[in-house]
This record gives C-alpha cells, sequence and structure tokens, in this order.
C-alpha cells in the first residue's frame, strides 16, 4: 500500500511538471509545424511571463488587492499580454527579416534573440533568485500519518485544469475557427494558402502571440509551484519543452502534449526510484532513443516531399 | 564622414594602455575577482565591500611602503569559465596580488593560471581543500576547509542521535566535496545514512526528491551546496509537509535564503564561520562599516578585509612587491588581522580556523547553537 502511494505521489509530481512541458512544447511545435523553424527563444518568453506576472502580483499587494482568484486573473492576464507582444515583436524584428533564407540563419537569429532576452532581464531585474510567494497552499492527502503519506496538492490541482483548459481552448480553436483553418492551411502549404488568399504573415505573427501566451501561463504557474525566478531559468525550461516537442512529433500539437506528460513522468519516477542524477540522462536518452526508431516523433506524421 | 572603427579602437587602447602605465608607476593594484552578478552575487557583494573597506583604511593611514593601493575589481559571475578569462585578463593587466576567488570551482581553475604567471592569491571564501592540495606556492586562503567544516556539521548531526540522514549535493566541487566530509564523518559515529545524491544545480522542481525523502523517513538533512537550490528544496518540503531538520554550509548562510524559502528557512541549520564582526577588538572597524552603509555581518566581509590586509602586511614585511617574497612572509610570519591571528602552513593553509553552528531564522538573523 505504501509503495503504491509513493508510485502514485512519483506520478502525479511527473503530471504536473509534465503538463506545464506540454504548455511550454505547443510553442515550439506551431512555429515548428508552420515556418519550419526552431524559436529557440521561446523559453526566454515563459521567463518574461514569469516575471510579468510577479511584478503584476507585487504591484496588487502594494495595491491592497490580496482576494486570490483577482490577484491570479490579473497576473496572467498581464503575463499573457506581455509575453504575447514580446513573442510578436520577436517574429517581426528577428524572424521575419530572414524568413526563406537557409535554416540555419532564422536558426541563429533564435539564439541570439534567446541571448539578449536573456541578459535584459539581468539588467532589468538583476541575476538574483527572487522569491515568488506561494499564493495556493494546502492539498489532498491520502495515507495514514504513521507511514508515507501522498499528496495532491491544490497547486498541482492547479496545474492540471489550467493545462487542460488551455488544452481544449486551443484544440478547439485550431479546428473550429477560422484563423485555426488558416493555421492548418498554412502549415499544409505555406506558399499555396498564399496563393489562396490567406494572410500568411498574420497567420505567422498570430502562432507566435498563441505560443507565447500559453507559455506565459506556464510561467505564472510553475513561478508559484516552484517559489522563485531567475533570469536563466527559461533557458532549461525551454530545453525540456523542446525535448518534449520532438518527442512527441515536431509540429503536431497532441504530440507535445504527450511529449511533455512523457517526459515529465520519466524524470519523476527516474529521480524516485533511481536517483535525481540521472533524471537528465533518461530524459535524453529517451529523447535519442525515440530518434533512432521513430525519427518523427511518437504522433510526428512523415514529412512527404512536395512536389 | 567615415569615422574608421580600426583607428578608433587603435586610438582606445593606446590610451588605456598609457593609463595602466601610469597607475603601474605610483601604486600597487589589488585584483579583486568574485562574483558581481549571478545567482551567488550575494556573496561577490560581501567580498567586495570587504575588500574595499580595507583598501580605503590602508589607504587612509598612508598606504603599503608609501604607496597607494588600488582596487581592480572582476566579475566571473562564479562560472569556471568566466573564472579562466578573468584571471588571464587580470594577468595582462599587470596585476599581481588577488584576493579572490570565490566559488572553489572559479579558484581552482583561476589559480592555476596565477601560480603560472606568478600571480599571488588570496581566496576570502573558497573552501575546497583541493586548491591548497597541488603544492602551489603562490595560493593561500583566509577561511578554513571543508574538511574542517564537514566534521563540524557531521559531529553536531551524530550528537543528536539521529535516525536517518540524508545527504543531498549539487554535484559542484564545494557542495559534492562537503556533502563527502559530512558522510564520512557521519559513517565513523555509526550513523545510518539512507540517502547521498546529487541534484542539479540550477534546477527548480525538487517534488520527485522531496517524496523520497518522506518515503526514506529521514529525520536529518544536509545539503551541500549554495542556497538557491537550498531555498526552493525548503519551501517545496514545508509544502509537501516534509518533517525534517535541515543543515547546510555557509554557502546556505544568507539572506537571499529568506527570500526565496520565507517562513520555511526558519530553524534552518548552518555551519558558518564565526561572528568577526561580534569580536571587540574589531568594533571599530564594524562601525567604519556601518558609516559607510555597508553591513560587516556577512561571512566573507571580514575574510575579504583581512585578505587585503594580509597582501600589505606581506608587502612591508618583505620589503618588496614580487610576489613570491610576498609569499614568503606570509608564510615565515604571524599577523594580527580582524579575523584573529593568522600564520600559515606550507600549503597555504590557515593553522587554525573554526566553524560554528547556528540557527537560521526566517527574518535573516541567527543565533549560535549549543
Amino acid at each position: 500500500m505504501q509503495d503504491l502511494l509513493y508510485f502514485f505521489q512519483q506520478l502525479v509530481n511527473g503530471l504536473t511538471i509534465g503538463s506545464t512541458y506540454a504548455l511550454i512544447a505547443i510553442g515550439y511545435t506551431m512555429v515548428y509545424g508552420i515556418i519550419g523553424m526552431i524559436n529557440f527563444a521561446h523559453g526566454e518568453i515563459y521567463m518574461i511571463g514569469a516575471y510579468t506576472a510577479l511584478i503584476a502580483i507585487t504591484g496588487l499587494a502594494t495595491l491592497g488587492v490580496t482576494w486570490l482568484p483577482l490577484v491570479l486573473i490579473v497576473a496572467l492576464i498581464c503575463a499573457m499580454i506581455v509575453s504575447s507582444a514580446m513573442g510578436w515583436a520577436v517574429e517581426r524584428v528577428a524572424y521575419r527579416p530572414v524568413r526563406g533564407r537557409h535554416r540555419l540563419i532564422p536558426l541563429i537569429s533564435a539564439i541570439g534573440m534567446s541571448i539578449f532576452l536573456q541578459n535584459y532581464v539581468h539588467l532589468a531585474q538583476g541575476s538574483r533568485n527572487i522569491g515568488f510567494p506561494a499564493l495556493i497552499h494546502g492539498g489532498f492527502t491520502f495515507g495514514s500519518p504513521d507511514t508515507f503519506q501522498a499528496q495532491i496538492s491544490y497547486m498541482q490541482i492547479t496545474i492540471f485544469i489550467t493545462t487542460l483548459i488551455c488544452m481544449t481552448a486551443l484544440s478547439v480553436f485550431i479546428s473550429r475557427s477560422r484563423t485555426g483553418r488558416a493555421c492548418r492551411a498554412v502549415s499544409q502549404d505555406l506558399g499555396m494558402a498564399n496563393l489562396l488568399g490567406i494572410d500568411t504573415n498574420r497567420i505567422i505573427s498570430a502562432t507566435f502571440v498563441i505560443g507565447a501566451a500559453l507559455a506565459a501561463v506556464a510561467g505564472l504557474l510553475l513561478g508559484m509551484y516552484y517559489g522563485s525566478i531567475d533570469p536563466l531559468f527559461g533557458f532549461i525550461a525551454g530545453l525540456k519543452a523542446f525535448t518534449a516537442a520532438v518527442l512527441g512529433g515536431i509540429g503536431s500539437i497532441p504530440g507535445a502534449m504527450l511529449g511533455g506528460l512523457v517526459l515529465g513522468v520519466a524524470e519523476s519516477l527516474t529521480s524516485g526510484y533511481l536517483s535525481g542524477e540521472y533524471k537528465d540522462v533518461v530524459s535524453f536518452g529517451l529523447l535519442i532513443l525515440i530518434l533512432l526508431f521513430k525519427p518523427t516523433g511518437l504522433l510526428g506524421k512523415p514529412e512527404v516531399e512536395k512536389i | 564622414m567615415r569615422i574608421s572603427v580600426k583607428k578608433l579602437a587603435t586610438a582606445v587602447s593606446a590610451s588605456v594602455a598609457l593609463m595602466a602605465a601610469g597607475q603601474a608607476s605610483a601604486e600597487i593594484q589589488i585584483g579583486i575577482a568574485g562574483p558581481m552578478t549571478g545567482p551567488v552575487a550575494q556573496y561577490g557583494d560581501m567580498q567586495f565591500s570587504g575588500a574595499r573597506m580595507a583598501i580605503k583604511r590602508i589607504n587612509e593611514n598612508g598606504g603599503v611602503m608609501g604607496e597607494k593601493l588600488v582596487g581592480v575589481e572582476y566579475d566571473d559571475v562564479c562560472d569556471p569559465k568566466q573564472a579562466v578569462t578573468v584571471a588571464n585578463s587580470l594577468v595582462n593587466d599587470g596585476v599581481r596580488f588577488v584576493v579572490g576567488h570565490l566559488c572553489s570551482s572559479s579558484t581552482q581553475p583561476a589559480s592555476d593560471i596565477y601560480e603560472d604567471e606568478g600571480v599571488l592569491m588570496i581566496t576570502p571564501a573558497s573552501t575546497n581543500p583541493d586548491i591548497t592540495d597541488r603544492g602551489y606556492e603562490l595560493v593561500f586562503r583566509t577561511i578554513g576547509l571543508d574538511s574542517m567544516q564537514g566534521p563540524v556539521a557531521g559531529n553536531y548531526i551524530a550528537s543528536q542521535n539521529p535516525e536517518r540522514v540524508a545527504i543531498i549535493h549539487d554535484k559542484q566541487q564545494y557542495g559534492e566535496g562537503i556533502a563527502t566530509a559530512v558522510r564520512d564523518t557521519l559513517k565513523d559515529k555509526g550513523v545510518d545514512i539512507a540517502m547521498f545524491e546529487g541534484i542539479t544545480a540550477g534546477a527548480k522542481d525538487f517534488s520527485s526528491l522531496i517524496s523520497k525523502l518522506k518515503q526514506a523517513d529521514v529525520d536529518y538533512v544536509y545539503y551541500g551546496g549554495y542556497h538557491p537550490e537550498l531555498g526552493l528544496i525548503l519551501r517545496q518540503a514545508k509544502q509537501a509537509g516534509l518533517d525534517a531538520q535541515f543543515m547546510g554550509p555557509e554557502g546556505v548562510g544568507n539572506k537571499d535564503i529568506n527570500t526565496i524559502a520565507g517562513d520555511a528557512a526558519e530553524g534552518l541549520l548552518v555551519t558558518l564561520p564565526p561572528s568577526f564582526d561580534k569580536k571587540s577588538e574589531n568594533q571599530d572597524l564594524v562601525k567604519a562599516f556601518e558609516d559607510a552603509g555597508e553591513d560587516p555581518t556577512g561571512p566573507f566581509v571580514l575574510t575579504s578585509y583581512t585578505a587585503v590586509q594580509l597582501i600589505a602586511d606581506g608587502i612591508e614585511k618583505a620589503d618588496s612587491t614580487d610576489p613570491f617574497d610576498v609569499a614568503e612572509a606570509l608564510r615565515s610570519g604571524s599577523f594580527d588581522t580582524p579575523i584573529g591571528t593568522v600564520q600559515y602552513d606550507k600549503k597555504g593553509d590557515l593553522k587554525s580556523f573554526d566553524f560554528v553552528v547556528y540557527r537560521w531564522h526566517s527574518d535573516g538573523t541567527k543565533t549560535p547553537v549549543k
């Protein structure tokens, strides 16, 4: 019974972290699906989302607003607006001018943007770890107090539900809305979509904005869950989310969701049963294995040569 | 009109070279190398404020052999790669005495360069034993070793008769070194060590680790590393309902841990150098810091102050600014400093240095235990 509870606890830990990886991974996978480039500055957009949320929370606290749902919603909206604006601006400044060139050029431009944003936040906010207030306390516990007690915190539940809502909204948006249909068309064939009268520039901008908004949601959630943020934390999270996107099949939205969850659970079970030191070894080893045996990722479709 | 970038660069570098030459003739340059930015910049602040104060006070008292000391500051971000770059540029700038570096993992690669290039280095904070263990002539420190600090922590834990102890470290030279020293002490005392495990420095999610600590039912957790990670571990452990006593080395004992961990930092045990700022003979100095609006209470403020003072005293004693003569003078002499009487052994380690166990509080203060 105790072992089962322990397994359950590690599974919950893994799913929590995995669902936020998935939120960030969407940004990578959508951009790749549409223009075939890897937006390495995406992790920084997530980091900026977390900083904006913290600034909003601190600002509200000084104004005396403490009603939790209001604080969370205002922080979330602020973070999403700033991150989306940032995602849009990054695309305009760093990617659009080099679009259509050799694929290495936008990649290098993206890495440059990532370094720029990291250092910008370093300068603007200082390089130290900043504590993030834990706004949601408590949780459900299972098991008797004498032995191992599994705990699902309200924070973890909040992360699950928020992720679920975001993912559902995104799926509906992509499959039902006019812009979503245009997104799918552009991802199938950018040139043809353009010929048929779709404003592809607008659709590409929309992709960046959606990815950035979801990353901002992840920024707020993870900031509260972990408890501190620093200018470099977007880099590691971005790397993990990118791995999740490739694992699930880059370019595929359900793939990014699945990839994130698989990666999160693999990490948490490794550190739970093996050792925390092997966490990254296992997650990146898993990536290599999948790429060897199924290069398109778990849910990716093989790329058909377009004639 | 087009301005030639090349010409401009030549002009700038020429004027810089002139300035440097002008300084070298009349002043003794003291390099201060440590993290001004980055995750452990808090410790860098202590180092820089201590060294600056020492330079200021020595100059007010007439300098060294009639010459003024000039501080030259370098930022190594506590990154080993950056430390090598800093060491090289310091050598290029003609600096021959260094107070630094702070993190053991920076001090070690930088000291290779200093030793080769004839630069005398005194680290005010690096506690890893390997640094002075390589037979180098020009490497000193004004702090104790992990091999002294580890047993203090290990003996304290053993004296509390814990049932099961977990030891976590950040896989870096400092953290793993001290965690190993604690483990060895505990093993000698026959304490049951349930876990000895590394985490990744910079990681944020410790939920799996904490579940594992709960499962192992430990009552003591020793963490070898720095405050950003321990702060998060404390906070996440409190939220997950882990009931264990945490302990860490001086790398976790600063006020930044309170901003990260909040209430969860209350009751944390920390081994630190004794509070030199509480010693009665240092009250003049403490007042000087306070008048300047600086905080003298950090663990590395007065060790840095002492490092500068030792360089000055060594130069006076050797009657030479040659780093090798100064090193010889430091090894043979005995010096009165804010951290007590300093005597060096052959390796460049202090002959005696105490660590004290403190209990940390959520308001950033600390009280001695025992």
